[in-house]
C-alpha cells in the first residue's frame, strides 16, 4: 500500500510538487499521468527514498519512505525513468550484482523473466539498444518478486510487440495481488492494466479517477465513409454530433454515447471505418482545462 | 559494507588499480637501479651543488648520499605524489560524483541497503586502490634493494615511514575529494572541486619553498605535511604529521558518507 499525504517538495527555483495527497491500495494498478516537468518523476523519487519532503509525508507498507527507506526498498521493485546504468558491465553482471546486493538466494523468476522477454544478458549494456535496455531494467525490478513495483515511463523504447509482453507481465503481477504504481503516456497501456488514473500538472494533483470513469469521458472520433450520398444528409440530420464531412467522408465524435451510434450507423451502408482515440492525457486536460474555464 | 558491491566495484576498478600499482613499482624500481650509476658521479654532485637550495626543496631532493634519498627526493618528491593525488581525485569522482551524475546510484539505492552502507562500500572501494598502489611501490622498493642494489642498503624504517606518511598524505587528499564526490550533483564540478584544490594545495607549497617570505603559505598545504626528503634524513617528527593527516581523511569521509545519506538526489 503506498499513502502519500501532503506530500510537497519545493526545489529552490520555486518548482516542485505540492500537497500531493493520494492512496494506493493493496493489489491495485495505479496509473500516473501527466506532462513533462509535471512533477511525476519528483512524486516517484519521494517513494524510493531519493528525496526528503519539504512536507507531509510518503509511506509504503506503512514504512516511511524516507526515514525508513531500506525497510521500503526490501520490498519495492523499482524501474527509474532514465535508463542510466553503472558502466562497463553486461547485462547479467548488472543483475548478478543487484540480486547479490539484495541478497537473493534463488534465480528463478529472474531466469523465466529473461526468457519472457527475450533479453539477450550476455551482451555488454553500452552495446544495447534503448529497448533492450529497458527490458535489463524491468528484469532488475521485478526479479525479486516485490509486493510493490513502481515503473516510471516502463514502455518508453520497447517495440508494440514487448508493449504487449509487458501488459500480460503486469497483469500477471496484478493477479498476483501486487500492488503496482506507474506512470506512462500510452492510452491502451493504461487502459488495459490501470485500475485509477492520476494526473499531474504544475507539480499539483488535477484528479484521481475510476479507469472507467476515464473511458466515459474518452472522446472517440470516428471517421466513416459511406457508400450513398443521401446517407449523409440522414447522419447530419441525427443526433450525432458531427465535426467534418466531405463528399461520402464524415466525421463523428463519439463519447460514451456508442449504442445511439451504432444505431444510427445501422441504417446507412457503410464502405469503412477508422478510430481515432483520444490520447489520455488529452482527455484529462481537455476535461480539466474546461471545467476550469467553467469556474 | 555491501560484499556484492564491493566484490563488483573492485572488479570495475581493477584495472586502473593495476596500472597505477605497476607503474609506481616500476617506476621506483628504475630510479632504484639507476642510483649505482650515479651515486659515485662526481659530475652529478657538483651540478646538484650549484643548482639554487629552493629549487631542491622544490623537488623534496635533499642530497644523493644514499639509496633512500636518492629515492626519496626522485620518486616521492614529486612523481609519486603526482599518481597518488591523480587517483584518489579520478577515483573518488568515479565511484561516487558520476553515479550521481548518471543517475546509476538509483539502481544501488534501490536496493535495500542504506545509502552510508553504499558510500561506506564505494569508499573502502578507494582505500582498497590506494593501499594497492602504496603496498605495491612499498614493495618494488624493498625488492630493489635486495636484488638490483647490492653495494647499499635501502634504511628500511625510514623507507616505510615515508610509506606510511604517503599512504595518509593520500588518505587526506581521497578524505576530501570523496567528500566533494559525495556532495555534488555533477561529475564536473566534483572534479573541479577537488582536483582545483588539490592543485592549490601544491602551489601554496610550491611557493612557500621558493620564497621565505611566502613560507607561511605552506602552513595551508596539505603537501607540507608530506617530506620525504626530510624523513629520510630523519629530521621529521612523524607522528604528529600522520595524526594531522589521519584526521584531515577521517573527516572527509565521515562528512562525504554524513551528508550523502541525508541530501537530496536527483537520481
Amino acid at each position: 500500500m503506498i499513502e502519500l499525504q501532503q506530500l510537497t517538495k519545493v526545489f529552490p527555483n520555486g518548482k516542485g510538487i505540492f500537497d500531493v495527497t493520494l492512496t494506493v491500495r493493496q493489489g491495485e494498478v495505479f496509473g500516473f499521468l501527466g506532462p513533462n516537468g509535471a512533477g511525476k518523476s519528483t512524486t516517484i523519487r519521494h517513494l524510493l527514498g531519493f528525496l526528503k519532503p519539504t512536507k507531509g509525508r510518503a509511506s509504503i507498507n506503512g514504512f516511511d519512505c524516507w526515514r525508513e527507506s531500506v525497510r521500503v526498498q526490501a520490498s519495492v521493485g523499482y524501474l527509474p525513468g532514465e535508463i542510466a546504468f553503472p558502466e562497463g558491465m553486461t547485462g547479467m553482471e548488472l543483475l548478478d550484482l543487484l540480486a547479490g546486493m539484495r541478497r537473493m538466494n534463488t534465480t528463478r523468476h529472474r531466469d523465466e523473466l529473461i526468457e519472457r522477454l527475450q533479453l539477450d544478458v550476455r551482451l555488454p549494456i553500452r552495446k544495447m539498444s534503448k529497448g533492450t535496455k529497458q527490458k535489463v531494467g524491468l528484469v532488475a525490478a521485478l526479479m525479486h518478486e516485490p509486493d510493490v513495483i513502481i515503473l516510471d515511463e516502463p514502455t518508453s523504447g520497447l517495440d508494440p510487440l514487448m508493449q504487449q509482453t509487458f501488459i500480460d507481465l503486469i497483469r500477471e503481477e496484478k493477479q498476483k495481488g501486487k500492488t503496482i504504481f506507474l506512470s506512462s503516456h500510452i492510452f491502451p497501456e493504461i487502459e488495459r492494466t490501470c485500475d485509477r488514473v492520476a494526473i499531474m500538472k504544475d507539480g499539483r494533483l488535477m484528479a484521481v479517477n475510476d479507469i472507467h470513469e476515464l473511458q466515459s469521458m474518452q472522446r472517440k472520433l470516428f471517421d466513416v465513409i459511406l457508400a450513398r450520398e443521401e446517407d449523409v444528409a440522414r447522419l447530419l440530420a441525427s443526433p450525432l454530433e458531427i465535426i467534418r464531412h466531405a463528399g461520402r467522408r464524415v466525421c463523428i465524435a463519439v463519447q460514451g454515447n456508442y449504442d445511439a451510434f451504432i444505431h444510427e450507423l445501422a441504417q446507412c451502408k457503410v464502405q469503412s471505418l477508422d478510430i481515432h482515440a483520444q490520447s489520455l492525457e488529452d482527455i484529462f486536460m481537455h476535461y480539466y482545462d474546461r471545467r476550469g474555464d467553467e469556474r | 559494507m555491501n560484499g556484492s558491491l564491493y566484490k563488483h566495484m573492485i572488479k570495475a576498478q581493477a584495472k586502473t588499480i593495476v596500472s597505477y600499482s605497476v607503474g609506481s613499482a616500476f617506476y621506483i624500481a628504475l630510479i632504484a637501479a639507476i642510483y649505482p650509476s650515479l651515486a659515485d658521479s662526481e659530475a652529478i654532485k657538483n651540478y646538484l651543488q650549484q643548482l639554487p637550495d629552493q629549487l631542491l626543496k622544490v623537488f623534496n631532493i635533499t642530497g644523493m648520499g644514499n639509496l633512500l634519498e636518492f629515492i626519496a627526493g626522485e620518486y616521492y618528491g614529486l612523481l609519486f605524489i603526482l599518481i597518488g593525488s591523480i587517483y584518489c581525485i579520478t577515483a573518488a569522482n568515479q565511484l561516487m560524483a558520476r553515479p550521481i551524475d548518471r543517475g546509476s546510484m538509483a539502481y544501488l539505492l534501490a536496493t535495500p541497503n542504506s545509502r552510508r552502507t553504499i558510500a561506506f562500500t564505494q569508499a573502502l572501494v578507494l582505500l582498497t586502490g590506494l593501499a594497492a598502489i602504496v603496498v605495491s611501490t612499498t614493495a618494488a622498493g624493498f625488492a630493489a634493494d635486495a636484488w638490483l642494489v647490492t653495494d647499499d642498503a635501502l634504511d628500511r624504517e625510514r623507507f616505510l615511514e615515508i610509506n606510511v606518511v604517503g599512504f595518509l598524505l593520500f588518505f587526506a587528499i581521497s578524505g576530501y575529494s570523496f567528500f566533494f564526490s559525495a556532495m555534488a550533483n555533477d561529475e564536473k564540478r566534483a572534479l573541479s572541486l577537488s582536483g582545483g584544490g588539490t592543485v592549490l594545495f601544491y602551489s601554496f607549497d610550491l611557493i612557500g619553498k621558493l620564497t621565505e617570505k611566502a613560507e607561511w603559505l605552506r602552513y595551508g598545504s596539505i603537501f607540507a605535511a608530506f617530506e620525504p626528503g626530510n624523513i629520510a634524513q630523519g629530521q621529521v617528527e612523524w607522528l604528529p604529521v600522520c595524526l594531522l593527516l589521519l584526521a584531515i581523511g577521517a573527516i572527509g569521509y565521515t562528512a562525504g558518507i554524513g551528508f550523502f545519506a541525508k541530501r537530496d538526489l536527483p537520481l
